[in-house]
């Protein structure tokens, strides 16, 4: 579906994990997707570099996410939400549809 | 001992930084702009000190180049950024286009002095520049940073609306213009 676009799915599925999950580090991306660290790693520095995402420490973590300031991110939202309903739905329900709304501590699942 | 020449930025502001480098550059056929901080320490006479001189090239196809050209001028390679021992000021240069929030810059201001040349946003691109900043990371030094440029330089504030509100932040450029300090005519 990305390859075209980004010259890798790999590329295309680790923007669509971010503008599903709003921030995210690349352990859990590397993970969620089952990339190896490096290429999710390799993959974020070059989006990083190009203006695409913006990458924030938050404690030891480093977060990355839609950079709010690229000057096409409006269409580049617009194109991964278009993708969404693409994505095989088991898949985007386990992978793009993540439970964002806060849950209080204790409360049972 | 071998000792290593004199590099000439020894010693330099900011602003004569940024002129060395960015009319070198241009004499090597890349285009660069000035942006970020650095133009508001130009812009309020070091009223705010950036040591990063943000540079914003106007050509994807020039990255290579830019790389060697810089080298050859003494600056060291570190990570994504380029330090020259003489100085305390570091290179970080970003990917096209040059833009503020999701608009192309369509008037780029110059400086030129003993017949360098340097590009930068203009003092209103600049306050843009600053309250993208602001807007989208709340980032309150970027808000006064807007406002000292404001204050020292004229800034076309009609044009800094009409881009806050395309930007759909109406709201955050109310809270700016209440903060700015009245003008003497």
């Amino acid at each position: 579906m990305f390859k075209a676009l980004f010259g890798s799915e790999r590329k295309g599925r680790v923007l669509l994990f971010l503008h599903a999950h709003g921030e995210s580090y690349p352990s859990e991306i590397a993970r969620a997707l089952g990339y190896y660290l490096n290429s999710v790693q390799t993959i974020l520095a070059g989006f990083e570099r190009g203006g695409v995402l913006y990458s924030r420490l938050r404690g030891k973590v480093r977060l990355f996410g839609l950079n709010p300031r690229y000057p096409f991110r409006r269409e580049l939202e617009a194109l991964l939400e278009k993708a969404l309903p693409f994505v095989d739905p088991a898949e985007r329900e386990k992978l793009f549809t993540p439970r964002l709304r806060p849950r209080r501590t204790g409360k049972p699942l | 001992m071998s000792r290593r020449p004199e590099s000439g930025f020894s010693g330099l502001g900011l602003a004569d930084m940024a002129l060395a480098v960015c009319d070198h550059l241009l004499k090597n056929g890349i285009q660069v702009v000035l942006s970020g901080g650095a133009c508001v320490s130009i812009y309020t006479a070091n009223k705010y000190l950036s040591y990063d001189l943000d540079l914003v090239l106007l050509s994807s196809e020039k990255q290579k180049e830019t790389k060697a050209v810089v080298t050859a001028l003494g600056f060291i390679e570190e990570g994504r950024y380029f330090r020259h021992p003489d100085s305390p000021f570091f290179l970080d240069f970003l990917p096209p286009p040059l833009s503020v929030g999701e608009e192309p810059v369509k008037k780029i201001a110059e400086i030129r002095k003993g017949g360098r040349v340097l590009k930068l946003l203009s003092p209103t691109d600049c306050v843009k520049d600053r309250l993208a900043a602001y807007y989208h990371w709340n980032d309150r030094q970027a808000l006064e940073q807007a406002i000292l440029v404001f204050r020292d330089q004229h800034v076309e504030l009609a044009e800094v609306r009409r881009w806050s509100i395309a930007e759909g932040m109406a709201r955050k450029f109310s809270i700016f213009k209440g903060l700015l300090p009245q003008k003497k005519r």
